[in-house]
């Protein structure tokens, strides 16, 4: 596995070849040798370089490509590389092309050691486990640097989108509190401003008109239609953020100028427009795999190309199949599946294998039903418990797998029992209150890393749950689900095995870990 | 003979509607007879693809097993359910005499979580009547056309319930928000309904909640004010006990479980 670091910076369609060649190199191993220069695969704020039309890095898999369709873009003074705020970071700070427009644990962790822990990335505010602690000292960032994820502090009791208090239907309890932050005088729940302090992975800034396509009028986990945005007239998107405390981007940017920037006062207008104008222009995927080659080639439709053209919040139909991208290459499947699993690049035998296993992966994606239970949002609705569907019933939005429902999903990453063993989060007790509808499936008592969704709404039922989230450039932004539990795909799909107890064959998890990969 | 009775039953009215629809099931159908019962759901794991499981129910009283899969809401194992329906004179796929109509409606008592396998039945393919699948907001669709008039419209919910069902109530709201706002209403009357006397079931009496008709009628018109009612023009209004009205199956329970949208010119 070759590691993950920049072998190419801005290309050209022109130069296409040759970037093949550099990565291919790398897959043999010689990115392993190299040391990223300063300000190339790293993007600091207020560092003046162009951000060309087509931006590609290597990966742990292939190349990441993100298209600037309006580019190339000149950086300097622009809002989006440049610092707003008094911590030093900018919104380029964690969205990092070479991470899909994301931040990996991996250039994290490199970046913790190119600058001894002074970057503005590990800013006390929540790129340190608690501000409380010493910063200078590694173990007080352990979360960002072992897991990718910030602290969100969210107010406590919640705080409707004007600001007005919600009646929450449950108290909340610190049971266990590793980082120290939620029990904090300064900090935590019984600090002069109360919060909850979760820990979470941030989104990519990238394919965002996929995040507010809006397909239906109805959101049906909750059987409400979508809100109006009063600025806009239009309805606003259930897909963005972890808990959806904000339905517009532009929400969204404030929400993080504020938090994450620590931004004073307010921000221009025309500043605003220009971060949403650039954001808004950037499609990111997969471009090339190690071993499959190109993901345009064959017949298939990969890359972020097919993303820029397509349409947005399409719900995958018999016409309009999901990861029909990949289709093409479904078509020489004919040998022996067992050898598709090779680490040969480019090789033809290994590229064909490879490309069949990942026509199976999504094959299995869309068609391989298993019994759905206990999942909060999704059992709770008329669909009963358990019903039996497959990984295509919630990730039903064509090109990103998201759902065009849209909504929020208690899968059981953060609510006991479902979620994996984490002693480095913190530990909540939610008790609902007597007359409340509880938690459809875990009561009225349930302990959670995060939760979710509830620290929006207040509501029992919402315990838990977590926006679905673009599966789009995950090769680039390891790891995965909202707290960085799964530290590989491998690991999402073996996540998905237990819970839902589907019983997937070896060359099974390694198609669908394919397929993955090459989003 | 058959033909023959069926054209008199025709010109005779729609009153003898459900006779026939008897006499269509057999001699030895159990008539129209609405059944209800609570009882453990059943999960039958029938493979048929995506939510083809199969949902069975033993009612008590009779010893009969039903089955209770063909409502608007699924029911969920580990939770009792309350089951109204209507039997139907239907092949057994799943392992257990079809009610259809049927309502479900998860109770928040607790039970044995039951699976069983597929055991040789075959199970039913799931299926979606277009009619209750609202099209994405991009597809153009032609707006009611004149003349226009009062209407109202009825939404029904599951048992102690207030939430807007999905393929089934934002077909209706949105129908009605689409003729309430071209037909030019000047007002209009969201009445709910919840059945708080309670009835006797399975030698229990269930009933709904004080305040459910009240937050039925809310949920409703905050659903037409998202679409676009103005909430100017709204009345807002709930009662308990209402009498049934005409309904599928002629289940009287089930229609007390409403919210009437009523609109004036």
């Amino acid at each position: 596995m070759p590691t993950k670091g920049a072998v190419g910076a801005a290309i050209s369609a022109g130069c296409a070849a040759f970037l093949l060649s550099a990565v291919f190199s790398a897959g043999s191993g010689a990115a392993e040798a190299q040391t990223p220069p300063e300000g190339e695969t790293w993007w600091s704020p207020g560092s003046g370089r162009e951000f060309p039309a087509i931006l590609s890095y290597a990966d742990e898999r292939g190349i990441i490509t993100t298209l600037n369709l309006k580019g190339p873009t000149d950086t300097r003074g622009h809002p989006f590389f440049t610092s707003l705020g008094t911590n030093g970071r900018a919104c380029i700070t964690c969205h990092q092309p070479a991470d899909g427009m994301s931040v990996s644990a991996h250039d994290i962790q490199a970046r913790w050691q190119a600058t001894n822990g002074r970057d503005p990335l590990f800013a006390a505010i929540d790129g340190s486990n608690c501000p409380s602690l010493p910063q200078e000292e590694r173990a007080s960032h352990s979360l960002l640097l072992e897991r990718g994820t910030f602290r969100v502090a969210r107010p406590w009791p919640p705080v409707d989108a004007s600001g007005k208090r919600i009646a929450p239907q449950f108290d909340i309890e610190v049971v266990r509190d590793p980082t120290g932050c939620n029990t904090s005088t300064v900090y935590g729940l019984h600090g002069k401003n109360p919060a909850v302090s979760v820990f979470r992975r941030p989104r990519p800034a990238t394919n965002l008109k996929y995040l507010t396509a809006v397909g239906f009028v109805f959101e049906p986990k909750n059987g409400f239609p979508l809100p109006i945005d009063p600025e806009s007239g239009r309805r606003m998107s259930g897909n963005l953020l972890a808990d959806s405390r904000a339905g517009t981007l532009k929400l969204q940017l404030l929400d993080a100028m504020r938090t994450h920037l620590e931004t004073e006062g307010d921000l221009d207008p025309a500043e605003i427009q220009r971060i949403l104008d650039f954001e808004g222009q950037l499609y990111t995927a997969q471009g090339v795999d190690f071993v499959g080659g190109k993901l345009d080639d064959g017949g298939a439709h990969g890359g972020p190309e097919t993303l820029a053209l397509s349409k947005p919040g399409v719900l995958k139909s018999s016409r309009d199949v999901q990861w029909v991208e990949y289709s093409p290459w479904a078509a020489s499947a004919a040998t022996n599946p067992a050898s598709a699993t090779t680490d040969t690049p480019g090789s033809g035998d290994a590229q064909r294998l490879f490309r069949e296993s990942v026509a199976r992966g999504a094959a299995i994606f869309r068609e391989r039903t298993f019994l759905i239970s206990d999942s909060s949002g999704l059992n709770s609705m008329n669909f009963g418990n358990p019903t039996r569907d497959s990984c295509n019933f919630c990730h039903n939005m064509t090109r990103t797998g998201m759902d065009v429902a849209p909504g929020q999903v208690d899968l059981g990453t953060t609510n006991e029992p479902f979620a994996d063993p984490a002693p480095d989060l913190p530990l909540f007790k939610l008790t609902c209150h007597a007359g409340e509808i509880p938690h459809p499936f875990l009561g009225a008592t349930i302990y959670t890393h995060d939760p979710g969704f509830a620290l929006t709404t207040g509501r029992c039922v919402d315990i838990g749950k977590i926006t679905m989230q673009s599966m789009r450039g995950l090769a680039a932004r390891a790891p995965y689900f909202s707290n960085g539990s799964a530290r590989t795909l491998r690991e999402v799909v073996e996540f998905y095995n237990r819970r839902y107890n589907i019983a997937l064959t070896e060359q099974e998890k390694q198609d669908l870990t394919n397929l993955m990969s090459v989003l | 003979m058959t033909i023959r009775r069926s054209a008199r039953l025709y010109v005779e009215g729609t009153v003898l509607l459900s006779l026939a629809a008897a006499l269509c099931y057999g001699a030895d159908a159990p008539t129209l007879k609405p059944v209800s019962f609570i009882a453990c759901p059943i999960y039958r794991d029938t493979n048929q693809g995506r939510k083809s499981g199969c949902w069975l129910a033993d009612d008590h009283e009779s010893g009969v097993r039903y089955d209770i899969g063909g409502g608007r809401a699924k029911p969920q194992i580990g939770h009792e359910v309350l089951v109204e329906g209507v039997v139907a004179n239907s092949p057994d796929v799943c392992g257990g005499a079809l009610l259809a109509p049927v309502h479900t409606a998860v109770l928040e008592t607790r039970c044995p979580a039951v699976m069983l396998p597929t055991e040789n039945y075959p199970g039913r393919a799931f299926q979606v009547s277009a009619k209750s699948v609202l099209p994405p907001m991009d597809v153009e669709r032609p707006l009611p056309p004149p003349p226009y008039e009062s209407q109202q419209w009825v939404i029904q919910f599951n048992f102690q319930s207030d939430f807007l069902l999905y393929q089934y109530s934002e077909v209706i709201l949105d129908a009605a928000a689409r003729y309430i706002k071209v037909s030019g209403a000047k007002r209009i009357f969201v009445t709910g309904y919840a059945a708080t006397k309670g009835m006797q079931v399975s030698g229990r009496t269930v009933s709904e909640s004080n305040t459910l008709a009240k937050t039925r009628a809310e949920s409703v018109a905050e659903a037409l004010r998202r679409l676009g009612v103005d909430p100017r023009l709204m009345h807002v209004s709930w009662r308990n006990d209402p009498e049934p009205i005409a309904s599928d199956g002629g289940l009287e329970e089930p229609s007390k479980r409403r919210v009437t949208i009523r609109s004036e010119l």
